[in-house]
């Protein structure tokens, strides 16, 4: 599903992903850990095909970067979700329209949405606040609402870059259980986080990654 | 077909959900265009004053003694056909005995005994040429003519307002020019700058998988719409504007300014409009996708 063979990625300033080679089997539930600059937003970035590596190859889901062309790009983020720690709602629609985009970005028929919208948001437990705005949503209803946007298209990967970042406890171990929860769906994960007390003991794969390599599973 | 549908809702709503930034672009264009609307009536109206001024040009042509009145109707013929002529007047033996009573009180055939006032003629010159007249090849025309005694005109008086009218026309394509590409300009950077406050809308909706058209589509829409409401609201302020000048003018002059509306002028415009705000819009939405 995921595949990483010998990619190398430098940013300008120096830092990046230096000869990563890393599988993620189809509907597996994976953490990545790794202290803030460790590369895990630019791993992240490689599968959603928004950097391109240097040298080596990212296959996603069929799709490769050896291949990708600027055209391809969009197809190929129909079928990866995303949700992110600053989560990047639209400020200026409410919560029904910012969960409907992926839909209409689908070319949904205006009848199917309202259902799938609310199926969504129920999901995430978000019932009722349809009409609110994100600014008057709190944080924890932000990042839900963010991943209610992610797995309305039903994606076949979500990837998940410190989505607990601006959360509380409580709240950070909730959205682990929903997307646990979406997981048994099927989904493959992969959870950027570099909180490890949050993702310990869960059962599932942990990648570590360090100064742009994959230190330990 | 929902989804086209939708981009385009998306261009109406955006202009609601950015009344701010929808307003200044409205604002913006409206006052480009205000400017070009009022050269444009100042350029139409510079026109009409000429139009009256060139009403009052009159070339008098009198001919010999002995050219009758009906030798006089074949010349004033051949006067017509010349270029610049508009109307040529015959005033016969007759006619030039009353006039000279009129304005001296005598009636000079019983002074004289005979009517030694010849045959005349008053030509008035084309008035709605966008061209600046020049009446000597007129006047060397008329003169051409045989049985000519004598041509008189108001020479100086003509080659001053003619030449003036030529200084203004020759720079108004300039002025025109410099105007609209300010225009241009301004409606160009409004839209940049409000696509420009929303680029992180286009990052985000690049992220959920949107297509660049999908993307540019609702600010394209929203550009049109913008220039088609600024071009709409400025007749309307024009019309305002030509009224308060016509009302403050009233106290001095009866000369009215006109607000001649011109729909191919107007079409033009709008056109225009539309084209800047699409492009506009295009170029600086495709600028921040990457």
């Amino acid at each position: 599903m995921i595949e990483f063979q010998n990619v190398t990625y430098t940013h300008q300033k120096g830092y990046g992903l230096n000869n990563l080679n890393l599988s993620i089997d189809e509907g597996e539930f994976t953490f990545l850990i790794g202290p803030t600059g460790s590369g895990k937003t630019t791993l992240m970035r490689l599968i959603y095909f928004d950097l391109i590596p240097d040298a080596g190859i990212v296959n996603v889901n069929g799709f490769s970067s050896s291949k990708m062309t600027r055209r391809k790009i969009p197809k190929a983020r129909k079928s990866i979700g995303m949700v992110f720690q600053d989560y990047k709602l639209l400020p200026d629609r409410d919560l029904f329209e910012n969960v409907a985009l992926p839909l209409h970005v689908l070319g949904f028929s205006s009848r199917e949405i309202p259902d799938r919208v609310e199926e969504s948001l129920e999901l995430v437990g978000l019932t009722g606040k349809n009409n609110h705005f994100p600014n008057e949503l709190s944080g924890g209803e932000q990042q839900r609402a963010c991943l209610a946007r992610a797995i309305i298209k039903e994606p076949d990967v979500l990837l998940t870059d410190e989505p607990t970042g601006n959360l509380d406890p409580i709240a950070s171990f909730e959205l682990v259980r929903l997307l646990e929860s979406i997981h048994e769906t099927g989904t493959t994960i992969l959870m950027a986080s570099h909180n490890y007390n949050l993702i310990k003991g869960r059962g599932r794969p942990i990648l570590e990654l360090k100064d742009g390599l994959i230190r330990g599973r | 077909m929902d989804k086209f549908l939708y981009l385009i809702s998306e261009g109406g709503k955006n202009i609601w959900r950015h009344k701010m930034t929808s307003f200044t672009a409205v604002f913006s264009l409206f006052i480009a265009l205000f400017f070009v609307g009022i050269l444009i009536t100042a350029g139409e109206n510079t026109h009409k004053v000429l139009q009256y001024l060139r009403s009052k040009y009159k070339i008098e042509v009198f001919f010999k003694q002995d050219v009758s009145n009906e030798e006089a109707v074949g010349l004033i013929h051949r006067i017509k056909k010349i270029k610049g002529v508009r109307t040529a007047t015959i005033i016969e033996k007759e006619d030039a005995v009353r006039i000279f009573k009129d304005q001296f009180g005598e009636d000079i055939t019983e002074i004289l005994g005979y009517n030694p006032l010849p045959v005349s003629a008053v030509i008035n010159l084309t008035r709605t040429s966008r061209t600046a007249i020049t009446v000597g090849p007129i006047i060397k025309a008329i003169r051409s003519l045989e049985r000519i005694e004598e041509v008189r005109y108001q020479g100086n008086l003509i080659g001053k307002i003619e030449q003036n009218y030529k200084r203004i026309i020759d720079r108004f394509p300039y002025l025109a020019g410099i105007i609209i590409f300010i225009a241009v300009l301004i409606i160009y950077n409004t839209i940049k700058l409000s696509v420009y406050s929303r680029r992180d809308l286009i990052r985000s909706l690049q992220l959920i998988g949107a297509t660049r058209l999908f993307i540019k589509m609702p600010f394209i829409i929203e550009g049109m719409l913008i220039g088609l409401i600024s071009s709409i609201l400025v007749y309307p302020s024009l019309i305002g504007v030509v009224k308060g000048i016509n009302y403050v003018f009233a106290h001095f002059t009866s000369w009215d300014v006109t607000l001649i509306f011109n729909p191919l002028v107007w079409i033009w415009i709008l056109i225009l409009v539309i084209v800047i705000t699409l492009v506009g819009s295009y170029r600086a939405a495709s600028s921040f996708l990457k």
